[in-house]
């Protein structure tokens, strides 16, 4: 909401400076987003006349202006505006003139044609304006006067940013008001006498909807002036608060919505059938509204109807049948209280927001519609010179009464942590136009002003002291402990010491958006049920992540573009699956490994990164032996170089290489590997248990064994350890050899054998025996031969 | 006598000019062994008279004597330059750069987030985390937000597709993280100290605002919590987070789900207040929000208001992450660009 200081210290002037005011505004809860002081936004622009306009030789949408204004002839202006036409009066910046955004006007030659000076639109000197043609003055302007002069631009506009909750500051009125009692300034009332009408007819208004229309006035206009202009007092003032000038009744309506908050609507009373009635719409109704924008109308629609149908979106927009036009001669003026419940969300539905909606929703103060009527006909008879009927006055049963609300004072020191006098509460809430119902010792009872809706309970009351107290005039205290220790599960690692982990390894941590591109989706999780988002930024950008993989190949496809030789990267996060009808969110931590193992170095090979090298950062992150990897299948993955993780006898994750189709379809010239975990799994450990440190020595026999190529050799390790007795303490793989002097159908491997017991020294012939033993289980299990 | 002055004479040259601890050892048994031509000469003293033996014996032992240190202090140079030697063939260029040397590295905004909860674990909060795809309930109702309410308007609310799944409400992604703290307030008693930090989504993207971004909130729910408490946590937690005694101030504002509601000011770290760019010229940065727990929200919950009193505090996590490390484009965060990240690794 943007406010005019002049205007508003019309209504209200404490002695403080432009920007005290904002200041004192923000910290009250107003937040000023900005102060522009209007006469200094601009310098060296006049009024200026077009006398003469002729087409540019070598432009087609470029004009070539004689501009009065300037000196006492006329002077060549080129302009592009499609409104530049002879006889307009416009701002007319001349040479030497400062514009907003340090725009300088220096003589200039456009498209060969000398132009001396630049023909301005409103937004170019620095105002909100919908039109972004030459702004066309008033015709009686005085030809050559300064135009900050000509505006009266000695003013500032505040700009401020108002929460939802204060719609009783959605005018100066209101402003004033919160001004008033932060500055403990008098407020000017609104004393307008309704005009002592001179015609006697008047609309018949028909309330159906008595709950959500509690209050209905109307007034009817005859005769007004064709030629009636808005003045330009009135027109300066929408326009710096943002409105455009359209025709002096609405052009009335808007001010006075901006002076008081009444949102108010105009119909042309010739092209109203009937009486008006306020009601629901029937179901098939629907209303073409003053945007062009056809509504279809349901039984939740609040409407102003006519004998012929909707005119109106109640609170919201007229309809384009009744809309007031140049040639209007009469008016039936609205001015409503409609009840924020029956109004919000209704103009979003039709993708609506207009400045009454805006209002309506929030709520407008129910005892307004008459005084602001009274307004807006004074100035429609003068403006106009209109004659005026009697105001139409209807309420229901439904019209909110004053609510009441108690204060216990004890309350404002629990709730704040000091101590305001009672004196000092009642004070505040009466600057802000509570009014005292019943006080003693203890409480007070207070009646909420009808323009504030935020106030129903004392909570509200609590925080309205606050403010005008000055939060920062609250002590800040340190938080009073009640501390007990809490419970904590030494089994359960934290996230962080994974992190950490990968981190050591020379992963980077990145964070990529939970919703990807569904066709990278589609290739890595082809066979699930995905979650859309139903309002998407971008189709990119449009479906929940089931899997961490899609972020972190777009991450590395980003660094691939970038020369990174390397990509090491994770992320952790949820990942969205449907499965049986129900949307599981899985916390989940996956790494992708791209490109050398090694930054190239002086002293280290140049060979690129491998499934084992990934297996290995895998199993780091878990206790030594507490996984199994088993051949898996992975829609994303390569059949061959997949696998799934396995803890106990659950499947807790892949890791594998990049399904050859895949990285081709990304561009990749290198396989990228990876690994995705679930995040439970990953962090829930065994309680450390020790057992006793072997004192007698370790013995190790080695092994080559040579077994067909298909068999893994994971299998020979599990079968070893499960059938040799306890005495075969570790089985570890030293070499596997394929070529010349083996088959080709089989591999050789060379095992190393450790034995030990835990009570006493293996004698040579025990190690040989359970040598042997190991030798012929090979043997008849895989049919390896010793070489 | 000049037999022996002439042998000490040559085995003195002899032990001097060895070049290697073999020659030296050579010289030793050469004069020092059993054979040795000292050795002999002391063989030679029973040819001498009574007067003559000891003096001659004696003088034949300081000689022994002198070319046994001679030897040693030889030896020892020896064995000196020998190591001296091999340091000198072992010498490498201890410039080239070390083997292996990869380390990644947190991202900044987990680095920050780490950070706030490590602040606020330390007095007493715990860390509760929730689901992201959340019911309309949770996310709005439950913190006094109702349907059609104009506080909608100030979230841009991703909804997403129930096709497969869910129940009668609305599901959407959560558009801040205080419907974690319902949660824990619905499983669980005061004293509350909690911290809920993690990813929210509005539907909102161009220079200042990604769709995704993070939030850390805060509740503290006790007998006797007011305002004055809120303001102490607030003003510590921040002033500890920048490491300076920056100036805080706090603003009346609106949220629906606490009443008084504030927003917080720090005094602009880039000018000191004077006013600049980066907070628009008016000296100050809002870095969070915060108020006293809305009676309608602990209604919800089933929390007697007679006797319990709370405050809640959120805060977005780039932002504090831009002003602590200087970062000035908030989609930096989500390219995850190598040269950006790596600036984090400290």
């Amino acid at each position: 909401m943007i406010i005019s200081e002049s205007w508003l210290r019309e209504w209200v002037s404490p002695d403080i400076t432009t920007q005290t005011i904002a200041d004192t505004l923000t910290m009250a809860g107003l937040e000023v987003d900005s102060v522009q002081y209007l006469g200094d936004s601009f310098s060296g622009v006049v009024v200026g006349e077009i006398v003469d306009i002729a087409p540019h030789p070598d432009a087609d949408k470029l004009k070539v202006c004689q501009v009065m204004g300037h000196e006492n002839s006329p002077i060549q202006v080129v302009c592009g505006a499609p409104n530049a036409r002879e006889g307009i009066k416009v701002p007319f910046a001349t040479v030497g003139a400062k514009l907003p955004n340090d725009i300088k006007i220096k003589k200039a030659k456009l498209r060969g044609v000398q132009s001396l000076g630049m023909l301005c639109g409103a937004v170019e000197l620095g105002f909100e304006a919908v039109d972004d043609g030459l702004w066309e003055l008033n015709a009686d302007a005085e030809v050559g006067q300064s135009l900050i002069d000509y505006l009266a631009l000695n003013d500032a506009l505040i700009d401020v940013d108002l929460t939802p909750n204060r719609s009783d500051c959605l005018s100066i009125l209101g402003i004033a008001h919160e001004l008033g009692a932060l500055t403990e300034s008098n407020v000017s009332k609104i004393n307008i006498e309704p005009l002592a009408y001179d015609i006697q007819h008047s609309p018949t208004v028909n309330i159906e909807a008595t709950t959500a229309c509690p209050r209905y006035c109307a007034q009817i206009f005859s005769e007004l002036l064709q030629q009636a202009e808005t003045p330009l007092w009135l027109s300066e003032r929408l326009r710096r608060s943002g409105l455009a000038v359209r025709h002096p009744v609405v052009d009335i309506t808007n001010y006075v919505m901006l002076e008081l908050g009444q949102p108010m609507h105009a119909f042309d009373a010739d092209k109203v059938t009937g009486g008006i009635t306020v009601r629901f719409a029937r179901s098939g109704e629907d209303i073409h509204l003053l945007n062009d924008q056809l509504v279809k109308l349901d039984e939740r629609s609040l409407i102003i109807a006519d004998e012929s149908g909707p005119i109106a979106l109640a609170g919201i927009m007229g309809g384009k049948s009744t809309a007031v036009s140049d040639d209007t001669k009469r008016i039936i003026l609205e001015s409503a209280y409609f009840a924020p419940e029956f109004i919000a969300g209704k103009a979003r539905q039709f993708g609506l927001h207009t400045d009454s909606s805006h209002r309506f929703e929030r709520g407008v103060d129910y005892n307004l519609p008459e005084q602001a009527l009274a307004r807006a006909g004074r100035l429609i008879s003068e403006v106009c010179g209109a004659k005026v009927g009697p105001i139409c006055a209807q309420t229901t049963r439904a019209l909110p009464s004053p609510m009441t609300v108690e204060l216990h004072f004890e309350n404002v020191e629990r709730q704040l942590g000091c101590r305001i006098s009672a004196s000092l509460c009642q004070s505040i809430l009466e600057r802000l136009q509570f009014s005292v119902l019943k006080r003693d010792d203890k409480m007070i009872s207070l009646s909420v002003p009808s323009s504030r809706f935020d106030i129903t309970i004392e909570a509200d009351l609590i925080e309205e002291i606050a403010r005008v107290y000055g939060y920062n005039n609250i002590p800040s205290k340190p938080l009073p402990a009640n501390l007990t220790v809490p419970e904590h599960q030494e089994s359960v690692k934290s996230l962080l010491s994974i992190k950490q982990l990968l981190v050591a390894k020379g992963y980077s941590e990145v964070i990529t958006y939970s919703f990807v591109d569904p066709e990278i989706q589609a290739l890595i999780s082809p066979n699930e049920h995905a979650v859309d988002v139903l309002n998407p930024i971008s189709n990119d950008l449009s479906q929940m992540r089931m899997s961490l993989l899609p972020g972190l190949l777009t991450s590395a496809l980003h660094n691939i573009k970038r020369q990174q030789s390397r990509v090491a990267l994770f992320e952790s996060g949820l990942t969205f699956v449907v499965k049986s009808g129900k949307l599981l969110q899985n916390p989940t931590v996956a790494g992708l490994l791209y490109g050398a193992r090694f930054n190239e170095s002086w002293n280290l090979p140049k060979d690129d990164i491998d499934f084992y090298d990934i297996k290995a950062h895998v199993e780091s992150l878990f206790s030594e032996d507490v996984l199994n990897f088993e051949v898996f299948q992975h829609p994303a993955l390569h059949p061959g170089q997949s696998a799934a993780i396995i803890k106990g006898s659950k499947m807790i994750g892949v890791l594998g290489a990049l399904h050859p189709s895949l990285v081709k379809a990304l561009g990749l010239i290198k396989v990228p590997y990876v690994f995705e975990l679930d995040q439970a799994q990953l962090l829930n450990r065994d309680l450390a248990r020790a057992s006793v440190v072997p004192k007698f020595p370790e013995v190790r026999r080695d092994v080559a064994v040579v077994i067909d190529q298909s068999i893994p050799v994971g299998d020979l390790i599990e079968r070893l350890k499960s059938s040799v007795g306890s005495e075969l303490v570790n089985v570890n793989v030293f070499d596997i050899y394929q070529g010349k002097g083996v088959d080709p159908e089989r591999k050789s491997v060379a095992l190393g054998l450790t034995f030990q017991d835990k009570t006493r020294t293996l004698t040579e012939e025990e190690i040989n025996t359970l040598l042997n033993q190991c030798i012929d289980l090979l043997k008849s299990s895989f049919s390896a031969d010793l070489r | 006598m000049n037999k022996l002055s002439e042998i000490l004479t040559s085995a003195s040259v002899s032990a001097e000019s060895a070049g290697t601890l073999a020659e030296l050892e050579q010289v030793k048994v050469a004069y020092l062994g059993k054979k040795g031509q000292l050795t002999q000469l002391l063989k030679t003293l029973g040819s001498l008279s009574s007067e003559e033996r000891p003096k001659v014996g004696a003088e034949i032992n300081k000689a022994k004597q002198s070319l046994s240190t001679l030897i040693e202090q030889k030896k020892s140079d020896l064995n000196e330059q020998l190591i001296n030697e091999k340091l000198a063939s072992e010498t490498i260029d201890i410039t080239l750069p070390g083997r292996a040397r990869q380390k990644g590295q947190l991202h900044p905004v987990t680095q920050t987030l780490e950070r706030i909860s490590t602040l606020f674990t330390q007095i007493g909060f715990s860390v509760a985390q929730g689901p992201e795809i959340e019911d309309d309930f949770h996310n709005f109702s439950a913190l006094n937000i109702p349907d059609h309410h104009p506080a909608r308007a100030m979230h841009d609310t991703f909804y997403v597709d129930k096709a497969g799944w869910g129940d009668k409400a609305d599901y959407v992604l959560r558009t801040h993280t205080s419907p974690v703290q319902i949660r824990v307030l619905e499983s669980s008693e005061p004293p509350i100290r909690v911290i809920c930090p993690g990813r929210v989504y509005r539907c909102d993207s161009d220079v200042t605002h990604t769709p995704m971004f993070h939030q850390v909130e805060g509740l503290v729910v006790d007998r006797g919590i007011n305002f004055s408490h809120l303001k102490g946590v607030v003003d510590q937690f921040l002033k500890s987070f920048f490491e300076a005694d920056v100036p805080v101030r706090f603003r009346p504002s609106y949220f629906p789900f606490t009443e008084p509601s504030a927003e917080v000011d720090i005094q602009c770290t880039h000018c000191k207040g004077e006013g600049c760019r980066i907070c628009s010229q008016t000296g100050w940065l809002e870095v969070m929000g915060c108020g006293m727990v809305h009676p309608n929200v602990f209604e919800q919950v089933n929390i007697n208001t007679k006797d319990y009193s709370g405050f809640a505090f959120g805060m977005g996590v780039e932002r504090l992450a831009m002003l602590r490390y200087g970062v000035n484009d908030l989609r930096l965060f989500f390219e995850n660009d190598y040269k950006f990240l790596r600036q984090f690794n400290q």
